[in-house]
């Protein structure tokens, strides 16, 4: 399910060709409102993408398409390949899309650890005889899932003494790393990120935008990014696609897309 | 942040409309198969329908009752989306308001015209007052609480309520089924409309619910208070910021739910010349699958609801048992829950959080 | 947290292993002594039967807890399960279907009677597949519902079911004629226990009622510390905290809540059966709509999702439904000078006790510490609230 890539290849990168993920005029509307309108997009494997756009452009509903929590009203989606338009959204994270969300929504009564278990129910086998009788592979199972989820919380830098902690009372960047965590946990191919830097002060952000790099090379996925930030999607993007009011206004490289006059005038108004 | 131009908003897709047709009418179906299948067997038995017209009439009546009870839930769950399971009892101790006030008043079926109409009209107040009191009580005490709290506490606060108010009927007049008396000779017929027999019951229920509802509707529509309610149900927070007082918008509405609770108490007492301290959970949730049927915070919803389920009970009461028509009226609220859970009237919700 | 908390917390994790084991010890200690509770005792005394109908309440409260505090989900129509379960015992443990003639595992002065009789540990385990079956059917159209909704749902089907059982002694919703439940006359005798290298039960000697029923409590307790640890469990409190994120987080939410429906009301089927037995007789006037409310009363007077705190909340309740309220409240008014019967203001009181309780403190006697949380949360958005107004 790879065409050639739509958006331009300059000079210097090269996006690959097979695309993680597609879709063909995704559109969606609630009564007479239309919140995303035709949208055809793809994202490269493990490519860095973008999507930015004013208030209110659609780009959390976009999102939520992509992984099952609105039914698309026109168009669908394919990840690696398969089509997903109408699963529902466990069985889309259970085939390899992780997300994080805009206001962070951790279980806020589990602990920071219990949060990444949770993240990888869908690769675990314990079944419910299992888990009462505690057969060896269920607990094997627990164990090795207690040692992950310590081991992802330590590598987007949760310090050891807050693992037991429970997640309500951790401190507002350590929640959204937990949240970072706990999408990895499922060992998705494609990593969604809803507004990952918001309340970052710039220091925080440009740290996110180097681990965003260092996660692609290590755990070999691709990130799609909702952003506002035009540091970070500079920063850190191949590719930048833009929607207002539901539709995509431009798609490129990160300096082309900044120029275009239909972005300027969509986040600045009509000059003159 | 202007964009060249605004999209145009294309038409709802042939896909969506259709849905939205069978959904409603699949509604409609369902509700119409007691009565159709009824009539049929009439029509083959007797050759004709007016049994089946006398239980619609009937059902009417009834479902008066339950209209302006189930206009208390919806109202209540409009504006801050609660159940108030007290709601039923609170309509059995309106019934209990007006015998008591029966006697205290003296009104005997002795009592001629204007000394009637004027004490019946007095104890319709006095009634209406009584539990909309009530339920701005139980609201400052048990809900207002209770806001930021998880689901299951007002809710549990409500049974607690709902419990408390029927034993307070059972100290009041004892376990068993009062009589009233029958004041209004409310068997008695009036007129013969299209061949059924209209009794003084039900015109009174007519009577009193016909003009209570408009007035609300109107109220609510045109009022200033009215607007606050409106604008609290769509948005508290947004309301507050506009200046609203939420709490006492939120206490009005239980003021009204409980006038027109109390009415149906007055209108039940005397229709059916019976009071009984258990009336009101059995009536509670009949009115709020009325509510649910018609689409849960929509008032012109609730009222259809009610009448609708009235004309349903009655065919059941009739037809198969009055022993079987709870279990069917819940059997219903269960298959609108599946299916429409918006009702009749209610809009199409969002798909997801 | 502090910098001080946190340390102790960490203090207190490192202590893990010892104080874990001195929990076991102190646990292992209660159950033995509970168990040896009914030597101190006459075999056949008032105080037996009280603690038995505890245990049996226990049971309960721990399904309810599973679907109500585990996931999240209001369930206020848990007569049903025990109705179903009760009913279970008294049509495959009785003479009531007299025309058949099915023996399975029972004494030989049974074999002579007409009926469905089998041994009453297969009648459990069909009562548990029956309740199972029943909640996963009742829990079905509730999944796409919001909270108050459940609850309505859930308290029709209670509803359905009550009815069912006290109108089906000439059909079903008039259908026929066929006796399903003998309407309010019930179902009566029905069989004693029976259990493999013991004498059967009988009326007189209550002791062996009561271990079976801390049998059966402590096999439920124990499938529910179990569970509450594992990965259902996990997923259950997550769809309890956020559905949209248990969902996103690959939790087959459908599933997971049918199962909890399931298996709390597998639950109920079991202490219905055992109590069908226990009673001698199973009757339509058992199953009403309070006892759904009474039982939802213990887990949250006990503390929802607490295991322990359910327990407590179950005896604490049973015993003052048994014993405090019939003893205090009939002495009381007399001592008082009052002239009135108080057990007529039982209802009310109970109403006025879950007002007060939801009031003061909803998070329960002995709150699992998660609850402690989410009620906290409730108090910061009041105290937001009057900040901006």
């Amino acid at each position: 399910m790879s065409r050639a890539a739509t958006a331009e290849d300059g000079r210097g990168t090269v996006l690959s060709d097979t695309a993680i993920l597609e879709t063909q005029g995704l559109t969606k509307q609630f009564g007479g409102l239309v919140a995303v309108s035709d949208v055809s997009f793809r994202v490269p494997e493990r490519s860095i993408v973008s999507i930015i756009g004013p208030n209110g452009a659609g780009k959390t509903t976009f999102f939520n398409m992509l992984t099952g929590l609105y039914r698309p009203s026109f168009g669908r989606v394919y990840f690696n390949g398969r089509d997903v338009t109408r699963r529902r959204p466990d069985q889309i994270t259970a085939a390899g899309v992780a997300r994080t969300f805009q206001n962070i929504r951790l279980f806020g009564t589990m602990t920071a650890v219990e949060n990444v278990l949770v993240g990888q129910h869908a690769r675990m086998k314990s079944t419910v005889f299992g888990s009462v009788v505690r057969t060896p592979f269920v607990r094997r199972e627990e164990r090795r899932g207690r040692e992950k989820a310590r081991e992802l919380l330590a590598y987007v830098g949760v310090k050891p003494e807050r693992f037991e902690q429970t997640a309500s009372f951790l401190a507002y960047g350590d929640q959204r790393r937990v949240e970072i965590a706990r999408a990895l946990a499922s060992d998705p191919k494609l990593l969604l990120l809803d507004e990952p830097t918001a309340g970052m002060n710039p220091q925080e952000s440009e740290q996110l935008t180097g681990f965003m790099h260092q996660l692609r090379q290590d755990r070999d996925l691709a990130i799609l990014l909702i952003e506002h930030d035009m540091k970070v999607v500079m920063g850190v993007s191949e590719q930048v696609t833009v929607l207002d009011h539901g539709t995509k206004i431009a798609e490129g490289e990160p300096q082309k897309v900044r120029n275009d006059p239909k972005v300027v005038e969509a986040y600045l108004g009509k000059q003159g | 942040m202007e964009s060249a131009t605004i999209p145009a908003r294309p038409a709802r897709r042939p896909r969506d409309v259709v849905a939205e047709f069978i959904s409603r009418f699949g509604l409609i179906a369902i509700l119409l198969i007691l009565p159709v299948a009824y009539g049929i067997q009439d029509l083959q038995n007797e050759g004709d329908l007016s049994r089946l017209a006398t239980n619609i009439k009937d059902g009417l009546s009834n479902g008066a009752i339950w209209a302006l009870i189930a206009v208390g839930y919806t109202l209540v769950y409009g504006i801050i989306e609660l159940i108030n399971f007290a709601h039923g009892d609170l309509f059995m101790i309106g019934s209990f308001v007006s015998f008591t006030l029966m006697g205290t008043i003296g009104l005997t079926v002795a009592t001629g015209g204007f000394g009637l109409f004027f004490g019946l009209l007095l104890i319709l107040v006095l009634a209406m007052v009584a539990c909309g009191s009530l339920n701005v009580m139980i609201e400052r005490v048990g809900y207002r609480p209770l806001r930021g709290a998880p689901r299951l506490a007002p809710l549990i606060t409500a049974v607690g309520f709902s419990f408390i108010l029927q034993n307070v009927g059972l100290l009041w007049l004892g376990g068993s089924h009062r009589g009233v008396p029958d004041l209004i000779e409310s068997q008695k017929v009036f007129f013969t409309f299209l061949g059924v027999p209209v009794s003084h019951g039900d015109v009174l229920a007519l009577a009193v619910t016909a003009p209570l509802v408009i007035l609300l509707i109107n109220f609510i529509n045109l009022s200033r208070i009215g607007r606050a309610m409106r604008a609290t149900a769509q948005d508290p927070q947004a309301a507050r910021l506009m200046g609203i007082n939420v709490d006492t918008t939120i206490s009005f509405t239980f003021l009204l739910g409980g006038l027109m609770a109390g009415a149906a108490g007055l209108i039940y007492a005397l229709y059916q010349t019976d009071v009984w301290f258990f009336a009101g959970f059995t009536a509670g949730l009949i009115s709020f699958t009325a509510a649910v049927m018609g689409g849960i915070g929509n008032l012109k919803g609730a009222v259809l609801g009610g009448l609708i389920i009235g004309i349903i009970q009655q065919i059941s009461d009739n037809r198969i048992g009055t022993e079987w028509t709870p279990a069917i009226v819940f059997a219903f609220l269960i298959l609108i829950l599946v299916f429409r859970p918006q009702g009749l009237l209610g809009e199409q919700t969002r798909e997801a959080g | 947290m502090t910098a001080t908390a946190q340390r102790l917390r960490r203090n207190a994790q490192a202590a893990g292993p010892r104080s874990r084991t001195a929990a076991r010890i102190a646990t292992a200690a209660a159950i033995l002594a509970v168990a040896l509770l009914p030597f101190f005792y006459d075999s056949g005394s008032p105080f037996i039967e009280d603690s038995t109908v505890a245990l049996v309440y226990v049971v309960m409260a721990l399904g309810l807890n599973i679907v109500v505090g585990f996931a999240g989900l209001l369930d206020l129509g848990y007569v049903a399960f025990f109705a179903i379960g009760a009913y279970t015992v008294g049509w495959f443990g009785s003479s009531f279907f007299s025309s058949r003639n099915i023996h399975v595992g029972v004494a030989e002065q049974l074999t002579n009677l007409p009926g469905i009789h089998l041994n009453w540990l297969i009648v459990v385990v069909i009562a548990a597949c029956f309740t199972a079956l029943a909640g996963a059917i009742l829990g079905f159209p509730t999944l796409r519902l919001r909270g108050d909704y459940i609850a309505i749902v859930t308290l029709a089907f209670g509803e359905i079911i009550g009815r069912i059982a006290v109108n089906s002694d000439e059909g079903v919703f008039g259908i026929g004629d066929f006796n399903l439940t003998n309407g309010r006359r019930g179902i009566t005798p029905v069989d004693k226990i029976d259990l493999p290298f013991v004498e059967r039960f009988t009326t007189l000697d209550l002791r062996p009622w009561y271990w079976t029923a801390l049998g059966l409590a402590l096999i439920v307790l124990f499938i529910n510390f179990r569970l509450r640890d594992s990965r259902l469990g996990r997923a259950w409190i997550a769809v309890r905290e956020d559905e949209v994120a248990a969902v996103s987080m690959g939790i087959p939410t459908v599933r997971v809540k049918l199962l909890a429906y399931a298996l709390g009301a597998s639950m109920g089927g079991m202490a219905g059966a055992f109590l069908g037995s226990f009673y001698n007789t199973v009757n339509a006037d058992q199953f009403e709509f309070s006892f759904s409310i009474f039982v939802l009363a213990m887990i949250i007077l006990g503390g929802l999702g607490s295991i322990w705190g359910v327990v407590l909340g179950a005896i604490l309740l049973s015993f003052i439904n048994t014993r405090l309220i019939p003893d205090v409240l009939n002495t009381l008014p007399s001592e008082v000078g009052l002239d009135f019967d108080l057990t007529q203001l039982g209802f009310g009181i109970f109403g006025f006790l879950l007002v007060i309780m939801m009031v003061l403190r909803p998070q329960g006697l002995l709150p699992e510490k998660r609850h402690k949380a989410e009620f906290a949360h409730a108090g910061d958005e009041d105290i937001v609230r009057e900040v901006q107004a």
